[in-house]
């Protein structure tokens, strides 16, 4: 199995770039979508999976990134490839300025500061002239599915290959270091306040280019869809869903979460929500470590894998 | 200068609602280590209790808060003993994202329970005001102000001096010597939730009764909450009061002399600012 593994991806990867020339636009449309979530999730993982830090801030780099491309390409009249560049440095310099505050509170107050900080940042960019205040940016229509799904899916493995290389290097050790237990690590000679701002730079890099490939996408962008906390907080079921601090966990869980909301959605809109609701509570409930733990374990313990979970948790 | 005064008693008068708004989460959060997302949700589900106690059965809005306070009281206690204490020690973002779940149920059971129509409790005084030194006081939220401020100096009094306010307050510092102590955790976190729940109830039917409610007021509730607990702090209930008329006052005083679309930039920068500078409240005592 373990060497089987990196044979099972090679092929999975083969076929996913193919896909665009075998599935009709329907499927491609919605798997550009799924990949784009499943970057999300990826950045996420690195700041919230691997150092355990509950980032509700990475919707903020999606909006820089959406508004690097969007004000590039439409006051300034640049080309794509500058517009995801510059939303790439708005968003390290971003996490840079506000990753040393905001990264010295701790659990819930991390948490909070940063789901304030994605309001702000959408409230100041409704009153911004240059991104085109509340009414927001409509940009050049480009159609190729073909395009864009390939640039996704591309980032996307580049986002997994980085995550991969953390799971291993001592950069990584580091920020699990930091998640078990952050005093431990610091006295353990980790720069615990150095680790978490690349930590969060890192994450904040991949949110901004899906942004940006998200925002040339859909061609149009404003305040309220670009800073949408409900998109962080898709990005962080996805990952927990999946399994936060595993390398291909946000994958599945985005892919896996993407499909059944797709599919529930075509049929039943309010009831797909109450549905993903309901998916939510259970599986933090029966399977907290995660869909990549839940594999791992369930062949061995079977159904008391279940029963384990709640015995560990419960008061 | 009449205008700012007005529009500093309509911050105030607004703020002591928002403390009462926040009074419930700040209690679950300092206690049980919760922070409730669904907290908004609970809030909404108040408000459309009271709505149709009103329009139903004909109940006054301030005569049903006990009614409503109750019924949120129950859910709150079923919520915490079956399906939060599950998960009581699991890391911190899976409390978060099952109180997100819940949030989202709750949103959808009401929107497909009562239809996503705007509702608004309207009793017979609801246009009446009183004029006090040129200034207008509507009726209806000067009631609600005085309610707020029973409720929250009413629970500050109560984690004082009662019996299960002492066990909740011992829970809180730490868990295992109150064990000692022959405290219950399940009941004493059950009940915390379920006066949480039930302040959360009082607050939307308030909220019902001064502005309007659909099944969507949640998330938004829910971030105001946590910008005033935060301003206020975890501590103390009298900290939320700060708390709730500050933000209801750089709300107002934002609206009037910056404008209408820089609110949210200056109440959650007010609260970024309070995080990064005093994480433990403007009122917390430093570590």
């Amino acid at each position: 199995m373990k060497r089987l593994l990196p044979l099972l991806l090679i092929i999975i990867l083969g076929v996913l770039t193919a896909l665009p020339w075998i599935a009709g636009p329907t499927l491609v449309q919605f798997a550009i979508n799924a990949l784009m979530l499943a970057t999300l999730a990826q950045g996420w993982n690195i700041i919230g999976g691997f150092a355990g830090y509950a980032s509700f801030g990475n919707s903020i780099f999606f909006g820089l990134g959406s508004y690097g491309v969007a004000i590039a390409m439409v006051q300034w009249n640049l080309p794509f490839g500058v517009g995801l560049v510059i939303g790439v440095v708005f968003s390290v310099l971003f996490a840079l300025a506000m990753g040393v505050p905001v990264l010295r509170l701790r659990g819930h107050y991390f948490a909070i500061a940063t789901l304030a900080l994605s309001q702000v940042m959408s409230a100041i960019f409704s009153n911004l002239d240059i991104a085109g205040r509340n009414i927001g940016l409509v940009l050049p229509l480009l159609r190729s599915d073909t395009l864009f799904y390939e640039l996704s899916l591309g980032l996307l493995v580049i986002a997994t290959l980085t995550v991969f290389w953390l799971s291993r290097s001592r950069f990584g050790f580091g920020l699990i270091a930091i998640r078990e237990n952050e005093d431990a690590a610091q006295s353990m000679g980790v720069n615990t306040t150095r680790y978490k701002v690349l930590a969060f730079t890192l994450a904040g890099i991949f949110s901004s280019l899906a942004g940006g490939i998200h925002a040339y996408w859909i061609t149009f962008i404003d305040p309220n869809s670009a800073f949408d906390l409900s998109l962080n907080v898709k990005m962080i079921i996805m990952a927990v869903f999946g399994g936060p601090g595993s390398v291909l966990g946000p994958v599945i869980g985005a892919a896996l979460l993407s499909a059944i909301s797709e599919l529930l959605s075509s049929t039943l809109s309010s009831v797909a929500s109450l549905f993903f609701g309901v998916v939510i509570v259970i599986a933090v409930i029966l399977m907290p470590k995660g869909l990549t733990d839940c594999w791992l374990r369930f062949p061995v313990t079977g159904w008391r894998y279940f029963i384990h979970n709640i015995r560990q948790h419960r008061l | 200068m009449d205008l700012l005064f007005q529009v500093i008693v309509n911050g105030l008068l607004l703020g002591g609602l928002y403390a009462l708004m926040a009074l419930g989460l700040a209690l679950v959060w300092g206690v049980l280590n919760i922070v409730n997302l669904a907290h908004g949700a609970l809030i909404m589900l108040g408000g459309y209790a009271a709505y149709y106690l009103f329009t139903l059965l004909g109940i006054d809005p301030f005569l049903a808060l006990p009614l409503v306070m109750m019924m949120l009281f129950v859910l709150g206690y079923i919520l915490q003993r079956y399906v939060l204490s599950l998960i009581a020690r699991s890391p911190m973002f899976n409390t978060l994202l099952i109180t997100f779940g819940l949030d989202v149920i709750f949103m959808v059971l009401a929107q497909l329970l009562f239809t996503a129509d705007f509702r608004t409790i309207n009793p017979s005084y609801a246009g009446t005001h009183v004029t006090w030194f040129n200034l207008t006081f509507p009726t209806v939220q000067l009631f609600s102000f005085a309610v707020a401020m029973c409720l929250t100096v009413g629970l500050w009094l109560m984690m004082l001096h009662t019996r299960i306010g002492r066990a909740i307050r011992a829970t809180a510092q730490n868990l295992s010597a109150a064990r000692l102590y022959g405290v219950n955790p399940k009941q004493i976190y059950a009940l915390t939730f379920g006066i949480g729940a039930a302040l959360a109830g009082a607050a939307g039917d308030l909220y019902g009764v001064v502005s309007q409610i659909t099944p969507y007021i949640g998330a938004t509730l829910t971030a105001k909450c946590f910008a005033i607990a935060i301003i206020g702090g975890l501590e103390n209930p009298l900290g939320v009061i700060v708390g709730g008329v500050l933000l209801a006052l750089i709300e107002s005083l934002t609206a009037l002399y910056v404008g209408p679309t820089f609110v949210d930039v200056a109440s959650f920068g007010v609260l970024v600012l309070v995080l990064i500078i005093r994480p433990q409240g403007l009122l917390g005592k430093t570590a």
